[in-house]
């Protein structure tokens, strides 16, 4: 447990002065919308499609107020409402799509470099087509297969945003299996008999699964990106099925130009601020974790009190 | 070549005149073009329709007939605001018998590059559309009454269908009584006449090169982007335009035309701004927001035959319920009118047959209705509608709809949707109670609007089967004596409203938006939805 | 990137273009199965909600939508062998015609996004670089991950609003009509046709045009720029040769802009022709805000109206481009550095 809060922690103990700030304002900010997706029903004051309460219909793009603070729109919706849950509809879609990248990328990746030959050349070959087609070009192309055939889901989109992003994984996983397959505790491991089942499972997969959250933390921002331009063309998840922050800012842009400027800024500002979280925090982790670009420091410091300081964390 | 002539014809002097013209209004008259029209000033039409294709035999969609009413001639044609039609290449058209129809040309038609129009020209105008067979095309679609289909779906004009006894005459032999063939004449899709010597047989030829015998011809077009339309000196009929050029320019999103119409890059928007961006335009001192009578309506489809539209009391108590003010309100900002019968005001033998039988909404009747069938409320109804296909407005009218609905108390509504390709195959089997579709007119006959729905269950294949029905459509199609139509149209109204096979919604207005200058777009927003450019006029 | 082979330039090339058939085979089998697997067809799109549901399979029957999917795959795929597109289902144009001229307005589009992103981009993340951890340094950070994090259509229609009509500049379109109509196309791309021509006027309406959709869109790659350009500088500060010439006593301004800028730039021009995937995507959305008649933006439609001639080949035309220039990217890398030819 002590080990898990250490590599947490890591980031942030490694990183001083501004770029900790960075990081920090990423974390907080991505936090805040996910405790807005976990808890929506208790922070929203309004469903996400209610258009009256206790009978009483309410205004329609009603200006903010007391009882609406950032307004109403032409359904007659509740913007914060729909703001905090459309932060749902944005992290469910973009960890249900990560999971189907991990459950779908991983052991094709895995099981593909591990036996190799052509169905791991096609397979390289098909991804990297794929991987090299703009993204959201097949995004489109994709979900508009996928709204065809279930609706504009959320499991829909999700599966859209699958499709263009497994690329990665497959790649990255892929080309760790090829290199660890050749090291030492895996030639050991067959040699004692080893399925190739269990190379993968227990001596591969722990290997190659380390890649798979930093890669996740960066397609998550462009995630919400594609999310919402599918939402803006009208390809994505429909009002009355969830809120989405794309959907409602291309309804807005009728209302913007006639000064009506509440149904557009808030879920044009949650996007924002959710990408740039994520993204600081992506940068953050980046500037930490590799190597490259980690400031040398020039004293020592860890060295002489290493027990101590272990200590002083718990 | 074209464009040799047009650069001679003074560029430069139109350019910075028009450019002027964007800023405020300049003078302009060296347009060295010798032209029959006047010298208006060139003016852009802004819209967000687009172009099937600029051949007849290839189009049946409003954004193309916009530009082909103004560039061919039919025979016949509707003036604006009148539903009586009148010659247009043809001096007139006189049915001898409900099989028979003869159309009398008018002498001395010539097409643009100066070719004679003849008798000659319109038979081979029918026979290549129906000839080449173009699913895009209104021929194969619209001129059942010349025209046969095999099995294979393969069209045929009928022997002798059409016959030339001089340069001047035009014979229509039917095969069945039909007295709305007449009006199929006045739709540029099926009717439009092009040069023989110029069109292909059996393929469509390239827009860009496309002659007419229209007040206007083309003289650049690039797809998607602007068409530009010069007056036609050959053209000797009445509607000759004042203004020697026309640019139409398209548009993808209508926020983006409404912002054009805003900042005068266009002179007239005309289809489709959003209800809110007129509602917002209205308030502005530097455009007009003009209306006039439309012809495009929505309406509520019920599965006639699926397990909760079957049961005709739960239809009619939906109909006691809705509130299409409200809705026309609510979702369109008042920029439609509400529709009380499937036929929208203006067509001959119309009537509010829903507004006469249900009166104001009232849940209580409703309530009652239900009662008296035995049905248990609340009355759980799953109702579809789809995101794009009819502009984003779709998704106020269905939560309105829900809401109205639901506040009765007497129904619960699952709201569905999906894009428009699943939305037609799925609500044909039945994955709908109730769903919105809309529709507009072919030309301009109340029967238009009634046997395309009610006969064997509509093009929609809702289930609805009555030989009542039937029989009216067969009788008001197989006269041409206005009374006896009129009767037959009143009382598949009144039908409609009784059995409720459908909830007509709202009718659209015509409606564009226009800059300073613009003189005569009110007088062509009329429910034919043709814009006569010969109409309107720019002042320099 | 593990590519077996031995370690000759010319092998490697070859390797490269060998797989570039490949993958645009790809490409197009992928798009070939989505569009016919998605429901609808072209006759329904265009008139299912008129027609009843006999005429619409007579329509689908005659036009050959209903023969087994291989053999219109076949023939399809034969079809672009031979570069034949065809003419597009539902506006009648020919295939070609549509590639060339939307493709040039999409091709203007992203070139000025690009030119602005370089322009603003790269001194930025220099800047940014050379003065890790200074106000500076966190300004540009935050100013290229808000430019990335801001949707394309919020600001595009931020920039029209508030933007456009107080400065009147255009809001829509690549020129206006006049100019569209007078100017003769060369080049088929109006940019370059505009300058040909030689009216003044008729350059200025242009490039008012695409000064706002170009920053949109150059705003959005900016930011990539910026974190690139910094991160490689970053690096490059860090390697050995700058510590040795540091250690030799060049002044750390010389050291900066002599060693550090040049080769922090080469892998930028590598990643450069990566973004291009990421240019086109952003270009759908720019196009469609500011109704610039480009590619992106008919795709969007063709797709809609289930024009599949017309999807085919906008999808191939992006497909051959993006795997060319991701060819000329490897072959520029192979030939500056010579550790990518494993």
């Amino acid at each position: 447990m002590r080990g898990v809060l250490k590599l947490i922690a890591k980031p942030f103990t490694d990183t001083v002065g501004l770029a900790r700030w960075m990081l920090v304002i990423g974390v907080v900010l991505t936090a805040v919308f996910v405790v807005c997706a976990i808890f929506a029903p208790w922070l929203a004051p309004y469903g996400f499609a209610q258009s009256s309460v206790d009978g009483a219909r309410f205004p329609k793009v009603g200006a903010p107020s007391g009882t609406h603070w950032f307004g109403t729109d032409r359904l007659f919706f509740d913007v914060f409402s729909r703001v905090v849950w459309g932060a749902r509809t944005a992290i469910l879609v973009v960890v249900l799509s990560i999971l189907f990248c991990v459950v779908i990328g991983v052991p094709l990746g895995l099981v593909s470099g591990y036996f190799g030959g052509w169905p791991d050349r096609i397979l390289v070959l098909v991804m990297d087509a794929i991987f090299a087609f703009p993204s959201f070009l097949l995004a489109i192309v994709f979900s508009f297969l996928l709204t065809g055939i279930i609706g504009g889901s959320v499991i829909a989109v999700a599966l859209s945003l699958t499709a263009i992003y497994i690329p990665q994984y497959f790649r990255v996983v892929r080309n760790t299996t090829v290199s660890a397959k050749e090291a030492t505790y895996v030639e050991a491991a067959r040699a004692i008999g080893a399925t190739d089942g269990v190379v993968m499972r227990r001596y591969l997969f722990g290997n190659v699964v380390q890649s798979v959250p930093v890669l996740a933390t960066l397609n998550a921002a462009d995630a919400i990106l594609t999310l919402a331009g599918l939402g803006f063309l009208g390809l994505g998840i429909q009002s009355t099925d969830a809120a989405e922050w794309g959907h409602d800012l291309n309804r807005a842009l009728a209302d913007a130009g006639s000064g009506v400027w509440w149904t557009g800024l808030y879920p044009g500002l949650a996007i924002v601020l959710l990408v740039t979280g994520l993204t600081l925090v992506g940068e953050g982790l980046n500037e930490t974790l590799n190597p490259t670009l980690r400031r040398r420091r020039l004293l020592p410091v860890v060295l002489p009190a290493r027990t101590t300081t272990s200590e002083e964390v718990r | 070549m074209r464009r040799q002539n047009l650069v001679r014809l003074g560029a430069v002097a139109l350019l910075a005149g028009s450019l002027a013209a964007c800023g405020g209004g300049d003078s302009d008259d060296g347009d060295g073009g010798g032209g029959s029209g006047g010298g208006g000033a060139p003016w852009i039409l802004g819209t967000t329709d687009s172009v099937t294709a600029l051949d007849p035999a290839g189009s049946y969609d409003l954004g193309s007939s916009t530009l082909e009413y103004n560039l061919y001639q039919n025979l016949l044609t509707v003036p604006a605001n009148s539903s009586e039609i009148v010659g247009d290449a043809a001096e007139s058209c006189d049915y001898d018998d409900p099989q028979t129809l003869t159309c009398t040309l008018k002498s001395g038609l010539k097409f643009s590059n100066g070719d004679d129009l003849t008798s000659s020209d319109v038979k081979y105008s029918f026979e290549r559309s129906i000839q080449i067979q173009d699913p895009n095309g209104a021929a194969i679609y619209l001129l059942g009454s010349i025209t046969s289909t095999d099995k294979d779906g393969l069209v045929t004009l009928d022997e002798g269908a059409i016959e030339t006894p001089d340069d001047t005459t035009v014979v229509f032999h039917l095969n069945k009584p039909d007295t709305t063939f007449q009006y199929v004449l006045t739709y540029p899709g099926a009717a439009a006449i092009v040069d023989e010597d110029v069109f292909p047989a059996d393929e469509k030829l390239a827009d860009e090169e496309i002659i007419g015998s229209g007040p206007y011809k083309l003289s650049q077009y690039k797809a998607g982007e602007q068409a530009v339309l010069e007056i036609n000196d050959q053209y000797t009929g009445e509607n000759v335009g004042t203004s020697e050029q026309v640019f139409v320019k398209y548009y993808s999103e209508p926020s983006a035309l409404k912002l054009a119409a805003e900042n005068g890059e266009v002179d007239v928007a005309w289809r489709s701004l959003s209800p809110t961006d007129i509602a917002d335009l209205q308030n502005n001192d530097a455009v007009t927001v003009a209306t006039g009578k439309g012809s495009e309506i929505r309406y509520w489809t019920w599965k006639v035959d699926g397990p909760v539209g079957k049961q005709k009391a739960i239809r009619q108590a939906a109909a006691q319920v809705i509130d299409r003010e409200a809705i026309a309100q609510d979702a369109y900002d008042g920029t439609v009118d509400p529709l009380y019968s499937i036929v929208p005001p203006g067509y001959a033998g119309q009537k509010d047959a829903f507004q006469e039988k249900y009166g104001d909404p009232d849940p209580a009747k409703a309530k009652q209705i239900l009662a008296d069938a035995g049905i248990k409320t609340p009355v759980d109804l799953t109702v579809g509608w789809t995101p794009t296909h009819y502009g984003p407005s779709t998704e106020d009218e269905a939560n309105e709809l829900k809401r109205q609905l639901d506040e009765s108390g007497l129904f619960n509504v699952t709201l569905k949707s999906t894009e428009w390709e699943q939305y037609q195959t799925i609500y044909k089997e039945g994955a709908y109670d109730l769903w919105i579709l809309g529709w507009f007119p072919d030309y301009p006959d109340t029967d238009d609007y009634l046997s395309p729905f009610m006969v064997d269950g509509g093009f929609f294949q809702n289930g609805y089967q009555s030989d009542e029905a039937n029989k009216l459509v067969d009788e008001e199609q197989g006269t041409d004596d206005q009374a006896t139509r009129e009767e037959a149209f009143g009382k598949l109204q009144d039908l409609a409203a009784e059995d409720v096979p459908f909830i007509p919604s709202w009718v659209g207005q015509n409606t564009g938006v226009y800059g300073a200058g613009m003189e005569g777009v009110e007088d062509t927003l009329d429910p034919a939805f043709i814009f006569r450019f010969w109409l309107v006029s720019k002042s320099s | 990137m593990s590519r077996s082979g031995s370690g000759s330039l010319p092998r490697y090339i070859l390797q490269r273009v060998l797989l570039v058939i490949p993958m645009i085979w790809v490409i197009l089998t992928l798009v070939f199965v989505v569009l016919r697997v998605a429901p609808g067809d072209p006759v329904s799109a265009a008139l299912g909600g008129k027609l009843n549901a006999d005429a619409l399979e007579q329509r689908r029957q005659a036009l050959g939508f209903n023969r087994p999917l291989i053999e219109q795959y076949w023939e399809y795929l034969s079809a672009v062998m031979r570069l034949d597109f065809g003419t597009t289902f539902s506006d009648n144009q020919p295939v070609l015609h549509v590639v060339r001229d939307k493709g040039g307005a999409t091709l203007s589009l992203t070139l000025a996004a690009f030119a602005i992103a370089l322009v603003v981009g790269i001194p930025l993340g220099l800047l940014a670089g050379r003065y890790r951890d200074s106000v500076a340094d966190v300004l540009i950070r935050f100013f290229g991950i808000l430019s990335y994090a801001a949707p394309i259509f919020f600001i595009g229609f931020l920039l029209q609003v508030y933007v456009a009509q107080p400065l009147g500049l255009p809001t829509s379109g690549m020129a206006s009509p006049i100019t569209v109509f007078t100017v003769e196309p060369k080049t088929h791309i109006l940019l370059i046709d505009v300058f040909f021509s030689g009216d003044g006027t008729a350059i200025t309406d242009v490039l008012k045009h695409l000064l706002l959709p170009a920053a949109t869109l150059g705003l959005l790659i900016c930011g990539v720029f910026i974190r690139l350009v910094r991160v490689n500088i970053l690096q490059t500060m860090q390697s050995d040769y700058v510590e040795a010439a540091e250690a030799r006593g060049i002044s750390p301004s010389k050291v900066t802009r002599k060693h550090a800028f040049r080769n922090a730039l080469v892998p930028v021009i590598t990643v450069v022709g990566l973004q291009f995937a990421l240019l086109l995507g952003g270009a759908v959305l720019t196009e469609s805000t500011f109704n610039w008649p480009g590619l992106g933006n008919e795709l969007v439609k063709y797709i809609n109206d289930r024009d599949y001639g017309a999807v085919q080949g906008i999808i191939t035309i992006f497909a051959v481009a993006v795997v060319l220039i991701s060819l000329l990217v490897d072959i520029v890398n192979a030939l500056v550095d010579p550790r990518v030819r494993y």
